[in-house]
């Protein structure tokens, strides 16, 4: 009983984090630019087939793969940034929705002609798929290292929003995009990095996901629902808000599909339902 | 004849199909300040925002040192040396007191030491964040954070409004002093006419969006009808006029 619960909690926390590295970097171009991506997870996708690809064509190991993933995701985000999303910053919802949501057919259909609709494996190298025992626990070395990356993501991340000049150009312009811009912060230059980093980081998620929860051309959908769900609960522009409602909704997930598999994954949307409803805002949002 | 800063020619300009401003014209030469004077709703906010390039812009032009600026997109008029200290203050929320201060600071003669001289209040809470701030705190840093990008020309709208009177005073004092002895370009809006026009030394008075009156600030203090009539600066409050 006991273990069962610390494994809940432990595989509930390690899912969490995957969803924190899907799901960062909407939260902060979201609450910075208003700017509705629902391609999102589109890169979180190509991030996944980037590294199935070097490992499975060309040999190369999984974690020289990561970095590739991350660059991959940010540079076709970059790109698309500048050529398709830019005119839209200022146009309604709708407009931003339906042309991201196009994004993600295209995406879709893209990796099913390229990859064929079945689940892409992975090999992962020996040292990760061996489990570390601790008296009657058994931890999954690639879940304690997906929640290493994660923590680690997230020191750097607050590091650099919190303690550099740009992190603070940054929070200035979720803050006050017309006053940033008043005082001379070029908001769109900084709003392009942003976007950029923030893809990157959920191509690495993309990555690190495959173990876990496979990889196949639904990805880029069946994922932006928990993404969403994370950038809602979690509040805007806000990494200890989307760190806290990633790890709740993970554990969620997991103890709803352990202990009521009726509801199966159910569970989670009743999460957010409440929470919502007790903080409309989210958990550390400010608006 | 001192070097032309800003010129406002023809400025027909407002927020979307809505035209507030209509035909302003002034120019602002360098080292020389000026009053902008009006009731409530005339047009002073617009205006700063035109030139800041927040308003739809429909005619006319705004000269900045020579250079046709009309068009030119809002954050790269700050690196061309226009300073803003916006009506609302809008501080950045999340920032502290010193990143408010350096988040878009430029080099010049403004550094951390020189506005925490001006405003040794702002060096005391260097580390609050800027929801924690007092009303009057909020404005000195408002200015403060206009001075970091080492403007040559500042645009201050309504920065006595709503504070308490001693704080109106030490903010008067400040402006007294980048006016005065570091020759400082600014273009002071304001209600508090009286103190606004001992401030400046010219003065445009708008009315439902033209400019109805300009002259000398030190001419026009004495021109009691003119102040009565488009400021309500006394009691009576007599229908606006729609012409000078
Ligand atoms: N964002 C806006 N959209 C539409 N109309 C506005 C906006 N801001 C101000 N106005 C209108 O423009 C007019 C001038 O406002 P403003 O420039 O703020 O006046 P002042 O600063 O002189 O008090 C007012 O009638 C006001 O209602
Ligand atoms: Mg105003």
């Amino acid at each position: 009983m006991i273990s069962s619960f610390v494994g809940v909690l432990f595989d509930g926390f390690a899912y969490g984090m995957l969803l924190f590295l899907l799901s960062v970097g909407l939260s902060v171009t979201l609450g910075m630019m208003n700017f509705v991506n629902l391609a999102h997870c589109s890169f979180a996708m190509l991030g996944g087939y980037v590294t199935v690809t070097l490992m499975d064509r060309l040999g190369w190991p999984f974690l020289a793969t990561l970095p590739v993933a991350f660059l991959a995701a940010a540079g076709a985000s970059a790109a698309l940034e500048r050529v398709l999303f830019r005119p839209l910053y200022r146009a309604s919802d709708l407009d931003q929705c339906l042309l991201t949501i196009g994004v993600v057919f295209v995406s879709v259909a893209g990796a099913a002609y390229l990859y064929g609709t079945v689940q892409q494996p992975v090999q992962l190298p020996g040292y990760l798929r061996r489990a570390v025992t601790l008296g009657s626990f058994r931890f999954p070395v690639y879940r304690l290292f997906l929640i290493g990356a994660a923590l680690a993501v997230t020191v750097v991340l607050v590091a650099a929003l919190e303690c550099t000049r740009f992190g603070a150009r940054v929070r200035a312009a979720v803050d006050n995009q017309r006053m940033a811009r008043g005082l001379g912060i070029d908001v769109d230059g900084v709003f392009a990095v942003t976007f950029a980093l923030g893809s990157g980081l959920a191509g690495l998620g993309g990555a690190l996901a495959i173990e876990m929860v496979g990889l196949d051309p639904s990805f880029a959908f069946a994922y932006l629902i928990y993404v969403i769900i994370v950038v809602s609960v979690g509040g805007l522009a806000s990494i200890g808000g989307s760190f806290a409602a990633a790890a709740l909704l993970g554990i969620s997930d997991m103890a709803g599909k352990y202990y009521v598999p009726q509801l199966g994954a159910f569970l989670i949307y009743l999460v957010m339902v409440g929470l919502l409803m007790w903080r409309p805002a989210g958990l550390f949002g400010r608006r | 004849m001192p070097d032309l800063l800003l010129a406002v020619r023809n400025v027909r300009a407002g927020y979307g199909e809505a035209v507030v401003l209509d035909d302003v014209s002034f120019e602002v030469p360098s080292g020389e300040s000026l009053a902008v004077l009006g009731r409530n709703g005339v047009g002073k906010s617009t205006l700063v925002l035109t030139i800041m390039g927040f308003t739809t812009l429909i005619r006319g032009s705004l000269v900045w040192r020579g250079e046709e600026i009309t068009h030119l997109a809002p954050h790269r008029r700050p690196r061309r040396g226009l300073g803003w200290v916006a009506q609302e203050r809008e501080i950045f929320a999340s920032l502290s007191v010193e990143e408010n201060l350096t988040v878009a600071s430029r080099p010049g003669r403004w550094d951390l030491a020189a506005v925490f001289e001006l405003f040794p209040r702002l060096a005391e809470r260097r580390h609050a964040r800027g929801h924690h701030l007092s009303g009057g705190e909020q404005q000195m840093l408002a200015i403060a954070r206009a001075l970091m990008t080492n403007p040559d020309l500042l645009l201050l709208d309504e920065p006595l409004e709503g504070l308490a009177p001693i704080i109106v005073e030490e903010l008067t004092a400040a402006i007294r002093r980048m006016t005065g002895e570091q020759g400082s370009t600014l273009i002071l809006v304001e209600q508090h006419a009286d103190i606004a026009l001992g401030l400046t030394e010219h003065v445009i008075v708008l009315e439902r969006g033209k400019i109805v009156h300009r002259g000398r600030s030190r001419d026009t203090l004495r021109e009691p009808v003119l102040l009565d009539r488009y400021l309500g600066l006394t009691l009576s409050d007599s229908p606006p006029a729609s012409g000078p």
